[in-house]
């Protein structure tokens, strides 16, 4: 890893350009130039972009735009894409109702007289 | 709480998992694989095209009988395959988390297998969230699994076996490839592959990307453009197409999550970011295992022989092999996928820019780039010969791992020898009884039967043909060149379909005499090029 605040002196502040309205993320829509200007903020890992800007959370999970994420970030940083880590993988892989997350049969039943049915 | 016992379970129905549930079922292992489609086979059943390899790799057989054949013996061996079935965790102490139906259920196994496959990648030019905007998987997904026609007039961004081979397929559903578009300055693809679709008349635009697709609603046109070495646009280069559809066809990722997720070690190489696996797809915790396309993307057939290794190592770790067995079995197969990784497309040459076959011949330039080879260029491969009989020409000129064409004559007019790499030889004064077989056979519908008639003054040339409607005997038409262009007046002369041929017809035309060695697709007189 590299030091942040010399990071941000070495790329030097956000410049925009002329297709930054262009979409990333389209679950979340997020954009180009939003993605972009987060780096200048700060924000140097997937991880952080996706809790800041929410782009790979939507129903696709990342599968479209984790790999353009990470390429634009990369470019943006000026390190290798192969030096990005890519999103930490969590359970559920795929979206999944809420009422059927709720029927977990691996989950110990609540005792009798809980909120749960 | 409610936790399964599963002895192995295989995550993906598709050429790897049942493959190595396959193998693993028969040593005497029980194996449950589940799949979140409503389908099983994963990509084989959208493969109507015939596949390449050698017979051993179920060679010039159609993608989606293969997938009928494993499901059969799947099913023959006792292997369990649950549907609709979404994995949705895989943990520590080889535990997964399973949505079926409503509910979510957990299974415990003794080993697993990751057999999810890739998914698509995705450019974002402008536009491209317009509906009409598809993964070239979505649209074979619709051709070819629900019959249902993806647009009218479609463009192709990619020019990879995918982007060429979907074209070939949206073709023969009816639709209009109005180009093909890869921002690579070379086509990425199998030349055969390349060369099936050119001489239907499809353009192909190298060093071009898209610019921006057209449309409010929906997609009404796209814009492409010239890019330079550094990938920027150059002004100038534009060039507009009236489209309904735009494929994008630019590689795939393996699904790599679940494996991520249980904390398999990982590595970022050329085939994509995938687990640091052995030969027979351990990871680095005992017991879990990954193979086909989550493994490192390649062929169905690779991850057909991948699956097999794997199920194998399951059945030795599981103590139902023992280490004899497995190594022998292990070295059968190391040798049978090792015949598919050679050539010019093997994995070790990704990225490589090649200038010669490895018989020395300087490769075609025109086939790099626009998809097709210059009628002299052809002279100068082995596969072409000049003869007045009828006899094979073999528009075959790039190292691949194939050779069905050897064994369909029975008259020793073809010769590939021992290395399945090799190019095609139309044998020297062999004798051909125009039989078609070799035609019918290659899966790069590359192969044409030839003779002349200088009495006459014509020539007839035999071509592979998986259009429908099929030509009619007496008819005319034009013979198209290799670029689709129309060359000259042409007459059917003779159609020929047979079980044999597997669904390729054979379409005999008749051309003026100088148009033999040119004429290599039909088109009828009365439609559109």
């Amino acid at each position: 890893m590299f030091d942040i605040q010399e990071k941000l002196k070495e790329i030097g502040p956000y410049v925009p350009e002329s297709d930054d309205d262009l979409l990333v993320c389209r679950c979340e829509e997020v954009t180009k130039g939003e993605i972009r200007r987060a780096v200048h903020e700060g924000i140097t890992t997937i991880e952080e972009m996706r809790r800041f800007l929410r782009c790979g959370m939507g129903l696709c999970q990342g599968q479209t735009c984790g790999m353009l994420t990470r390429r634009l970030v990369a470019r943006e940083l000026r390190v290798p894409q192969s030096e990005m880590d890519v999103a930490t993988s969590r359970a559920p892989m795929r979206p999944v109702a809420m009422e059927t997350g709720g029927r977990d049969l691996g989950v110990e039943k609540p005792a009798a007289g809980g909120d749960a049915e | 709480m409610k936790i399964e016992r599963k002895e192995f379970i295989v995550v993906g129905a598709g050429p790897a998992g049942l493959s190595a549930a396959i193998e693993a079922a028969r040593s005497g292992v029980s194996v449950t694989v589940f799949d979140e489609n409503a389908r099983p086979g994963g990509q084989l059943f959208k493969q109507i095209h015939k596949f390449f390899g050698s017979k051993e790799h179920m060679a010039k057989i159609r993608g989606f009988r293969i997938g009928e054949e494993l499901l059969r013996e799947a099913e023959e061996k006792g292997v369990e395959v649950v549907l609709n079935a979404t994995v949705i965790g895989l943990y520590r102490e080889k535990e997964i988390q399973v949505q079926i139906g409503t509910e979510v259920h957990h299974y415990k196994a003794d080993a697993i297998l990751i057999a999810t496959g890739a998914s698509e990648n995705m450019v974002n030019f402008r536009g491209w969230t317009l509906p009409g905007v598809i993964g070239a998987g979505a649209a074979q997904t619709m051709m070819n699994l629900y019959h249902v026609k993806p647009g009218n007039r479609i463009l192709m961004l990619g020019s990879g076996n995918v982007g060429l081979v979907v074209s070939y397929q949206l073709m023969q559903a009816g639709c209009e490839v109005v180009a093909l578009v890869d921002a690579a300055p070379r086509i990425g693809g199998y030349g055969v592959h390349a060369s099936k679709v050119a001489r239907c008349g499809v353009p192909f635009y190298l060093s071009h990307t898209i610019k921006e697709a057209e449309g409010t609603d929906c997609v009404r046109g796209v814009t492409i453009a010239q890019i330079d070495a550094k990938y920027q646009f150059i002004p100038g280069t534009e060039k507009h197409f009236d489209v309904d559809t735009i494929c994008v066809a630019v590689g795939l990722s393996p699904m790599t999550q679940l494996l991520k997720m249980d904390g398999v070690e990982m590595a970022d190489t050329r085939g994509g970011y995938i687990p640091a696996c052995d030969e027979t797809g351990a990871t680095s915790i005992p017991g879990i295992f990954a193979a086909g396309d989550v493994a490192g993307i390649e062929e169905a057939s690779s991850a057909m022989i991948e699956g097999r290794m794997s199920g194998e190592a399951v059945a030795a770790y599981l103590g139902y092999a023992s280490a004899d067995e497995k190594a022998l079995r292990e070295k059968e197969l190391e040798e049978s996928l090792g015949a598919l990784r050679q050539g010019m497309f093997a994995p070790k040459n990704r990225g490589k820019k090649l200038e010669k076959t490895d018989e020395g011949i300087e490769l075609s330039e025109m086939l790099l780039e626009k998809g097709y080879i210059g009628d002299d260029e052809i002279k100068r491969f082995p596969g072409y010969r000049a003869e007045i009989k009828v006899h094979p020409v073999l528009e075959c000129t790039q190292n691949i791992p194939c050779n069905p064409c050897q064994t369909a004559c029975r008259k020793d007019c073809i010769s590939i020898g021992d290395n399945i790499t090799s190019l095609p030889i139309s044998v020297k004064d062999s004798t051909c009884i125009d039989c078609g077989m070799c035609v019918a056979s290659c899966s790069g519908q590359a192969i044409f039967l030839v003779s002349e008639n200088p009495e006459k003054g014509t020539g007839e040339v035999t071509i592979p043909y998986e259009f429908l409607p099929l030509p009619e005997v007496g008819e005319k038409g034009y013979g198209l060149s290799r670029s689709g262009q129309r060359i000259c007046d042409a007459t059917v002369r003779r159609v020929r379909t047979s079980k044999a041929y597997d669904g390729t017809a054979l379409v005999t035309i008749e051309v003026p005499i100088g148009y033999t060695d040119r004429a290599r697709f039909y088109r009828k007189a009365d439609e559109a090029q």
